[in-house]
């Protein structure tokens, strides 16, 4: 089922949320390429920029970040908590979820737009991410049979790792686009994870219910990758329940 | 960066609850003219289930704001000092507990949950709760000493806290200090306060603050270098560079000159007014002096401030210290 493009409804309003904690400079360049490839995206009616504050130690304050809603939490919540809280807030037809830390390209998202409005059937899109040094952070989640789901061909040079947009089981929550019926259907991020793989899990309950999870690689964003202080690679609870719940219910891809 | 079209869902929106249903809290807010910051405030309290505004004759549309927020509105005769009100219309709550939040104060959107769980987690052994509160200046949320975590009693149960009429002094937990349960940072509640745009605002608001202040009319224990020692004292504690860089050393000088101000407006009203000391200085001055001598001099006053401030807390004991003084005056021969 993929009916072509002109029939599908057209895509026009989009809630971009970005959680953050501290890192103010960090989230000013952020959010300023975030601004630059929203400007881009020539089919959205209007768009949304909403900033969680996730108990800065220093608050947010409104003046030094105009033009994006600010949503404070003085209690730092879970990844998961953080977005679902900012969706219910600010409902869209679509949500861009963007880490602090991420410097999105000028066409990104609009090249992401472009392939969920391109099948009806596409649910979520990631996109491909680059570290400062030129190799490869994201283009992609696949699963092995030992460590489960992880980046494909990450820290390889970017320049010999394929373009085309593709089909996955999985991309990271660090970017994504997500179709509000997707996100309704799932009820968001499932908040019993701590930290960590509620995205992955995430994708896989999204294609239980049978949506595609695309990852467009047309374009290089960059992502510098767990910039917040204090935070942990993998949240060892996190882990735990993702194994409970989906060892040997994904395909071995990598 | 702006967005083409905000979300009419958007532009209301600040509160977030998992449950949604409100929370069993009387909510007080206190307004003169306050309708500039008035707006925020009863938004990020939309989760109590009882609103009341106390208005003190406001000619702004303040009134109109708090209607529309669904408050009860209650008209307040005018009065120099909120504090010296406050306990009239804590009776007015219906609920049991009291949350208590000023005009340019607001709760994050967290707020109702961080309440809940405080009064799930500690109603049984506290009546009160002192908050850490946020505040700043022009674009600089204030962390030095003195101006944060600055942790303000604003959640309690009815009947257990009254406040003093004086010009922000903590007010009083009835049942003792231990059913008070001071939050602490990070991760916990905050009030959130935008104070002051600017110095001018800053100095404008002290000095309204000081005059409008009740000062005891009895000569008797009143020493101007007590006033000089607590300068010194706001000089050296208020003073927090490494986290609020220059603009802490401004507010230390004129929370210093605030306290000499208070003390030359308390000397005024005292009848016979005794002679003011004659070593009054500046406490800016400090910064002049050898670094060594300074501190040592700050120290020694801070010491006499703090133990007459201790000395003040038992009227029987300084009494029997005057007292004592008296009759070894009289003993000798020096008269009363």
């Amino acid at each position: 089922m993929t009916p072509s493009a002109n029939t599908l409804p057209v895509p026009n309003t989009l809630t971009a949320v970005v959680v953050s904690r501290g890192l103010d400079t960090l989230l000013r360049f952020c959010l300023e390429a975030l601004g630059r490839a929203l400007d881009a995206c020539a089919t959205l009616d209007r768009w949304t920029v909403v900033v969680v504050d996730n108990g800065s130690p220093s608050p947010y304050l409104r003046e030094a970040f105009p033009g994006v809603e600010l949503l404070r939490f003085d209690c730092g919540r879970s990844f998961a908590a953080a977005n679902n809280a900012a969706v219910r807030e600010y409902p869209a037809d679509f949500y861009l979820l963007v880490n602090n830390d991420v410097l999105m390209e000028r066409q990104s998202v609009a090249d992401m737009l472009a392939v969920i409005a391109g099948a009806a059937n596409v649910g979520v899109c990631g996109t491909r991410m680059l570290f400062p040094d030129g190799t490869i952070q994201h283009c992609g989640v696949v699963f092995s049979s030992s460590v489960g789901p992880y980046h494909d061909h990450r820290r390889k040079p970017a320049d010999i790792v394929h373009r085309t947009d593709r089909d996955l089981q999985a991309v990271t929550g660090a970017c994504v686009l997500i179709r509000h019926q997707v996100w309704t259907e799932l009820g968001g991020f499932d908040e019993q994870y701590g930290f960590g793989l509620e995205d992955i899990d995430f994708c896989l309950r999204a294609r239980q219910m049978g949506w595609r999870i695309v990852c467009c690689n047309r374009t290089d964003s960059l992502h510098f990758e767990s910039m917040t202080p204090g935070r942990v690679e993998l949240d060892v609870a996190s882990r735990a329940l993702f194994d409970r719940r989906w060892r040997g219910r994904y395909t071995v891809d990598g | 960066m702006s967005p083409r079209v905000r979300s009419s869902i958007a532009a209301g929106a600040v509160a977030t609850r998992s449950t949604g249903s409100a929370v069993e809290i009387s909510a007080i807010v206190h307004t003169r003219d306050s309708e500039a910051t008035l707006d925020r405030a009863l938004r990020s309290l939309r989760w109590v289930s009882e609103l009341i505004v106390v208005d003190m004759e406001s000619g702004d549309g303040t009134r109109e704001i708090a209607t529309r927020y669904g408050a009860r509105i209650l008209t307040a005769s005018p009065a120099p000092r909120v504090d010296g009100i406050r306990n009239r219309y804590l009776t007015e709550a219906s609920n049991e507990w009291l949350f208590v939040l000023d005009s340019d104060e607001s709760v994050a959107a967290d707020a109702a949950d961080a309440v809940e769980r405080l009064l799930d987690e500690h109603a049984s052994a506290f009546d009160a709760f002192a908050i850490p509160r946020f505040n700043r200046i022009g674009d600089h949320v204030l962390r030095g000493s003195g101006w944060y975590p600055d942790h303000q009693i604003r959640l309690f149960r009815r009947g257990t806290v009254e406040w003093s009429d004086t010009t922000h002094q903590p007010p009083r937990v009835v049942t003792g200090l231990n059913r008070l349960l001071h939050l602490t940072p990070p991760d916990c509640l905050h009030i959130h306060h935008r104070n002051f745009r600017d110095l001018r605002e800053f100095i404008e608001r002290q000095a309204a603050y000081a005059i409008n202040d009740r000062y005891p009319t009895e000569p008797e224990g009143f020493a101007f270098s007590d006033a000089l020692a607590r300068a010194y004292g706001e000089l050296a504690e208020r003073r927090a560079g490494s986290v609020d860089g220059d603009l802490s050393q401004a507010l230390a000088m004129i929370m210093a000159w605030d306290q000499v101000i208070r003390g030359l407006l308390h000397w005024e009203g005292l009848e016979p007014r005794p002679p003011l000391d004659a070593s009054a200085a500046l406490p800016i001055a400090v910064a002049r002096l050898d670094p060594q001598v300074a501190s040592r001099r700050t120290r020694v006053l801070r010491m006499r401030a703090q133990l007459k401030g201790r000395l003040n807390r038992h009227p029987k004991l300084l009494g029997a210290l005057r007292e004592m003084r008296r009759r070894l005056r009289s003993v000798r021969g020096e008269g009363a």
